[in-house]
C-alpha cells in the first residue's frame, strides 16, 4: 500500500519589494524539488502586490509568471480564503465550495509580510506546521537594529552603527546627524526591515547623508547608519537545523560595485533560471582557515541567539588587513534556498527541501508538547457574585 | 481508438514524412516503424522533422493523395446513384490513412529504383577507381558496437606521425563513403572506415568497395538483434570482413566471447591483457582516466589516456600495434595513446560548476558497452552514483534477457541510484535489480526529458551521473 502524499501549501510573492525575488525562489528549487520527489501534493498559493491570495496547479510552473500577462490571467481568477480548523485549510469560494486541507506550509516569501514573521504568525495561529524559521526569530532577523542588540549581547563582533526613525529624522535631523558624527566615514545607510540590499547607499562625505537617508526612509521607517569596514571581505553562510545545524559552503560574493545589490544577487551572471545568482560568489571563500572557524562559530551563536529554526543565512563582513570578522545581518529565507551553496556541498536541491520539511514537522511536534492555556477561576471572580454578597 | 483517430489528426501527414525522414528514407526500417505507432500526434518527440527538399516533396505528394481519397469518397457519395454509394464512402474514409502511409513509399520505390540506385551504383564505381589509385593504406572497422571509439582512437594515434583520414560522424553505409572518398585530395596516408552492418551482405559490398589493408572487428553482440534475429547471422554478416581480409592482418576484441568464438587462429586477438607480444601492466581507471604501461622486452610505453574504462585498453593497445604496422614511431605512438580522449557521447565526462560530475554515454546503445560501462562505475568510489537509462534498443527476442542482467549488474554495482525512463524494456531492468536485492533507490520517470530536467534537483557535489543510451523516437 503506497504512503498517501502530503501537501504542501508554498507561500509566494506578497506585498513586498521582493515579491519577484520570491517567485522566484518558490519555484527553483522548492515546488521543482517538491513535484520531482512524487511524495508531495503541492500546492503553489500565491499572494498578488494588493494581497489577494490564489492557488491554481498551473502556477507550480515558473512560466505562468513570465507570461506578461499573467496579471489579467490571475484577474480572471477566484482569490482563495483560509480556514483555521485546528490546521489550515484553503477554501475556493463559490457554489461549488471547495476545501483542501494542508499538512504543511512552505513559506517562500522574501521582505515584508513574509520573511518579517507575519506570515508566520499566522502559521503559527492556523496549527499548522511550516518550514523555516518561526515568528520570533524572523520578527528579530528582519529588524537589522534589533539583530546587531541581540548578537552583540551575546558577544558577537558588530560594527559600530547609529539608528534613528523617520519621525526622529523629521523632528531633529541635526541631532540625528550629530548620532552619525560618532562613527567614520564611510557610511552604509540602510533602511531597517529591507532585504536584497534594495534602498541601500555607501556614503563617503556627511553632504550625502540626507540623501541616502531620504532613500532608505522612502523603503522604511526605521534606518541604520553603519560604519563601512574597509578592505572589505563579505561572505556568508548558510546554516540548517532546528537544534543539530548544518553548515553550508562559507561564500564569497565576487562583487564588482562597492557593494552587492539586487541585481547582484539576482540579475546579473547571465544564468538561466538557477534562482539566486550563482556566478557572481567564490564557493567556498578563499580565506583563512583561522577566519572560517571563527565564521562557523559567530554563524552557530548568532544563529542560535535569534532562535533561528529550519534554514538561514548570516551575513559577515571581514576587515581584510587586521583580519577581524563582524556578523553583518541575518537572512531567514536566503534567495532559492541559496540551493547552490548547498549543492557545493553534498545536498541536492531535493534533500535540501525534504530536509527542510522534516524540520518543520519535527518542530511542530515539539511545540504540540507545550502547554498554552490551563484552566482559570479569574473570570468567576472577576465582578461576581460574591463580591455583591 | 487513440491511435485510430490519431490518422485523422492534420498532423498525420507530417508524423509520415517525419518517419520516413528519421528511417532515412528506408523502405524496410519505415514499414517496421508504421504499426507500431501509438499516436501519429506525438511520433515527434526527441526530433522534429527538418524541411528538406525532399520532405517537402513528400508532404505535398501525401496531401495530394489524402485530398484525391476524400474526393473519391465524396464523388461516390454524391455521383453514383448505387445503395451501397455511402457504404463505399465510408470505406475509402476508412481506408484514406492507409492508402497515404503506404501510398507516398510509391514514389519512393520509383526514386529509388530510377534515380537512387542508378547514381549510387555509379558513385561506387568512381568512388571504387579513385581509392584504386590512392597509396593510403586503407584500416576497416566492422562490429556490433565499438566502432567510432575504435575509429577515433586510430585517428588520434595514427594523426601523430601519418595524414589520416575517415568519414566524420556515423558514416557507414556505400553512400555515405562513396562522398566521403570523392572529397579526398590523394596524399592521404592512411585512410580509415567504419563499415555498417544493416543486412547481410553489406560487409562484403564495404570491402569491395574499399579493399581494405587491415581490418579490425570490435565485437559482436545484439545490437540491430530485431534485424539479424539470431547471434549466428550478425557474426557471420560482420565476419564477413574476415572472409574478404584472408590472410591479410585482422584484428579482433579478444573481450567479445562471439568474436572469440569465430575468429580463426591466424587473426590477431587484442584485449585489456595486451596484443601479439605486447603486454599490459599496471592498469588502472579512474574519473581522471585510465593509464597503464605496454611492455615488450625491454620496451615500456607508460600510456596516460583521458579514456574513461579499462575496457578501452584493449583498442589503446590494437591502435598501438596497428600504428607500428603502418610506419610510426614508439615516439608517435606514445604520444598518440597520451593524447586520446573522449568522444561526444561515448563515456564523455562533463564537470558542472556545483561539483556534479556527468557521464554521457548517450551514444552506447549496446549491452557489451553498458556492462563496461556499469564495471566502471562500480569501480568509483566516495562517490553517489546516478545510472539513468531508457535501456537498449533494437534488442529483439534477448531483450528480456539483456536488460534483466543490466538490473543484475547493476545491483551487484551497489549503484545508488537507478532512474529509468518508463517504457517496454525498463521494467525488466526493474525486475533484475529486485532479484538480485538491490538495496538503493529506483526512480521513475516518464519520458527521458522530465529525467534530465530533474536531475539538477537530484544531484549535488561529488555526485556521478551517467546517461546510458539515448532512444530515438522509432522506439519510443
Amino acid at each position: 500500500m503506497s504512503i498517501p502524499k502530503k501537501t504542501v501549501a508554498v507561500i509566494f510573492g506578497g506585498k513586498s519589494a521582493e515579491h519577484d525575488v520570491s517567485i522566484i525562489t518558490a519555484h527553483i528549487p522548492i515546488i521543482e524539488s517538491l513535484l520531482v520527489s512524487g511524495q508531495f501534493e503541492v500546492m503553489p498559493v500565491y499572494i498578488a502586490k494588493d494581497g489577494s491570495w490564489y492557488s491554481e496547479p498551473s502556477m507550480n510552473s515558473l512560466s505562468y509568471f513570465k507570461d506578461p500577462s499573467y496579471a489579467e490571467r490571475l484577474a480572471r481568477q477566484k482569490k482563495i480564503g483560509l480556514l483555521f480548523d485546528n490546521g489550515l485549510k484553503l477554501i475556493w469560494p463559490g457554489l461549488r465550495l471547495r476545501v483542501q486541507p494542508i499538512d504543511i506550509v512552505f513559506p517562500a516569501m522574501h521582505g515584508t509580510f513574509g520573511e518579517d514573521g507575519s506570515l508566520m504568525g499566522l502559521l503559527r495561529m492556523a496549527n499548522v506546521p511550516y518550514v523555516g524559521c518561526d515568528l520570533f526569530s524572523c520578527a528579530v532577523a528582519m529588524d537589522k537594529v534589533l539583530t546587531k542588540q541581540v548578537v552583540s549581547a551575546e558577544g558577537v563582533p558588530i560594527v559600530p552603527y547609529v539608528w534613528f526613525t523617520k519621525f526622529h529624522w523629521q523632528e531633529d535631523k541635526k541631532r540625528c546627524a550629530q548620532a552619525v558624527e560618532s562613527l567614520s566615514y564611510p557610511l552604509f545607510v540602510k533602511p531597517v526591515h529591507l532585504g536584497s540590499s534594495i534602498g541601500i547607499s555607501k556614503i563617503k562625505t556627511p553632504k550625502e547623508l540626507e540623501n541616502a537617508v531620504e532613500v532608505a526612509f522612502h523603503y522604511d521607517n526605521k534606518v541604520l547608519v553603519e560604519q563601512a569596514v574597509e578592505n572589505l571581505i563579505e561572505v556568508t553562510l548558510p546554516i540548517m537545523g532546528n537544534d543539530i545545524l548544518q553548515f553550508g559552503q562559507i561564500e564569497r560574493p565576487m562583487n564588482k560595485s562597492d557593494f552587492f545589490d539586487f541585481n547582484d544577487k539576482y540579475i546579473s551572471g547571465n544564468q538561466k533560471g538557477s534562482g539566486a545568482n550563482s556566478q557572481y560568489s567564490e564557493i567556498p571563500a578563499n580565506i583563512e582557515e583561522r577566519l572560517k572557524e571563527q565564521v562557523v562559530a559567530f554563524g552557530k551563536k548568532t544563529y542560535t541567539a535569534l532562535g533561528c529554526s529550519g534554514i538561514a543565512r548570516i551575513d559577515f563582513l571581514i576587515e581584510g588587513v587586521q583580519k577581524k570578522v563582524y556578523v553583518n545581518e541575518v537572512n531567514t529565507l536566503p534567495g532559492s534556498l541559496y540551493h547552490h551553496n548547498w549543492k557545493k556541498s553534498g545536498v541536492s536541491g531535493l534533500a535540501l527541501v525534504t530536509k527542510l520539511i522534516d524540520l518543520a514537522f519535527e518542530r511542530f511536534s515539539a511545540e504540540q508538547t507545550a502547554t498554552f492555556a490551563f484552566p482559570s477561576d479569574i473570570l468567576r471572580t472577576i465582578g461576581g457574585n460574591k463580591t455583591q454578597k | 481508438m487513440k491511435k485510430f483517430l490519431s490518422r485523422y489528426h492534420p498532423r498525420y501527414i507530417r508524423s509520415l514524412v517525419y518517419m520516413l525522414q528519421a528511417s532515412e528514407y528506408s523502405v524496410r526500417d519505415y514499414l517496421h516503424w508504421l504499426p507500431r505507432v501509438e499516436n501519429f500526434r506525438t511520433v515527434e518527440t526527441r526530433k522534429n522533422l527538418v524541411t528538406t527538399k525532399k520532405a517537402l516533396l513528400f508532404l505535398v505528394g501525401a496531401s495530394v493523395l489524402l485530398v484525391i481519397s476524400y474526393a473519391a469518397a465524396l464523388g461516390s457519395f454524391f455521383l453514383f446513384q448505387s445503395p451501397l454509394n455511402a457504404l463505399l464512402s465510408a470505406i475509402i474514409v476508412l481506408a484514406a490513412p492507409y492508402i497515404v502511409a503506404y501510398g507516398i513509399l510509391i514514389p519512393l520505390f520509383l526514386f529509388n529504383f530510377f534515380i537512387q540506385y542508378p547514381v549510387t551504383r555509379f558513385k561506387i564505381a568512381r568512388a571504387h577507381e579513385k581509392l584504386k589509385k590512392s597509396k593510403a593504406i586503407k584500416i576497416a572497422i566492422a562490429g556490433s558496437y565499438g566502432k567510432t571509439s575504435m575509429r577515433e582512437i586510430l585517428r588520434t594515434v595514427i594523426g601523430q606521425g601519418k595524414r589520416v583520414q575517415s568519414p566524420e560522424g556515423s558514416i557507414n553505409t556505400p553512400l555515405g563513403i562513396c562522398n566521403f572518398i570523392e572529397g579526398l585530395k590523394g596524399d592521404e596516408e592512411v585512410l580509415i572506415f567504419e563499415f555498417g552492418e544493416y543486412y547481410p551482405g553489406d560487409i562484403t559490398e564495404l570491402s569491395h568497395l574499399v579493399r581494405p589493408d587491415i581490418g579490425i572487428i570490435t565485437g559482436v553482440n545484439e545490437a540491430h538483434f530485431e534485424k539479424f534475429r539470431r547471434m549466428e547471422a550478425t557474426t557471420k554478416t560482420i565476419f564477413e570482413l574476415a572472409e574478404y581480409m584472408g590472410n591479410k592482418p585482422l584484428y579482433v576484441n579478444g573481450e567479445n566471447q562471439n568474436v572469440r568464438k569465430a575468429a580463426a587462429h591466424f587473426h590477431i586477438l587484442y584485449d585489456r591483457n595486451g596484443v601479439l607480444n605486447w603486454k599490459v601492466e599496471k592498469r588502472k581507471s579512474d574519473l581522471s582516466g585510465t593509464s597503464f604501461d605496454l611492455v615488450q622486452e625491454a620496451v615500456r610505453i607508460s600510456v596516460v589516456s583521458k579514456l574513461l574504462g579499462l575496457h578501452h585498453i584493449g583498442p589503446l593497445v590494437a591502435a598501438a600495434d596497428i600504428g607500428l604496422r603502418v610506419g610510426l614511431s614508439l615516439e608517435n605512438i606514445t604520444q598518440g595513446l597520451n593524447t586520446t580522449k573522449a568522444y561526444d557521447h561515448r563515456l564523455e565526462p562533463i564537470y558542472d560548476e556545483s561539483g556534479v560530475i556527468t557521464l554521457d554515454d548517450s551514444y552506447n546503445g549496446n549491452p557489451d558497452g553498458a556492462s563496461a560501462v556499469i564495471d566502471f562505475l562500480a569501480s568509483l568510489s566516495g562517490h553517489r552514483r546516478f545510472y539513468v537509462t531508457p535501456g537498449l534498443v533494437e534488442m529483439g527476442v534477448r531483450k528480456e534477457a539483456i536488460h534483466r542482467e543490466i538490473g543484475r549488474k547493476l545491483a551487484l554495482a551497489q549503484i545508488e541510484k537507478v532512474i529509468l525512463i518508463r517504457n517496454s524494456v525498463t521494467p525488466y531492468i526493474e525486475s533484475g535489480l529486485q532479484e538480485n536485492k538491490y538495496r538503493g533507490e529506483i526512480i521513475w520517470y516518464d519520458t527521458a526529458h522530465e529525467a534530465f530536467s530533474a536531475l539538477p534537483v537530484l544531484t549535488a557535489k561529488g555526485d556521478v551521473v551517467l546517461l546510458q543510451n539515448d532512444w530515438p523516437d522509432q522506439y519510443a
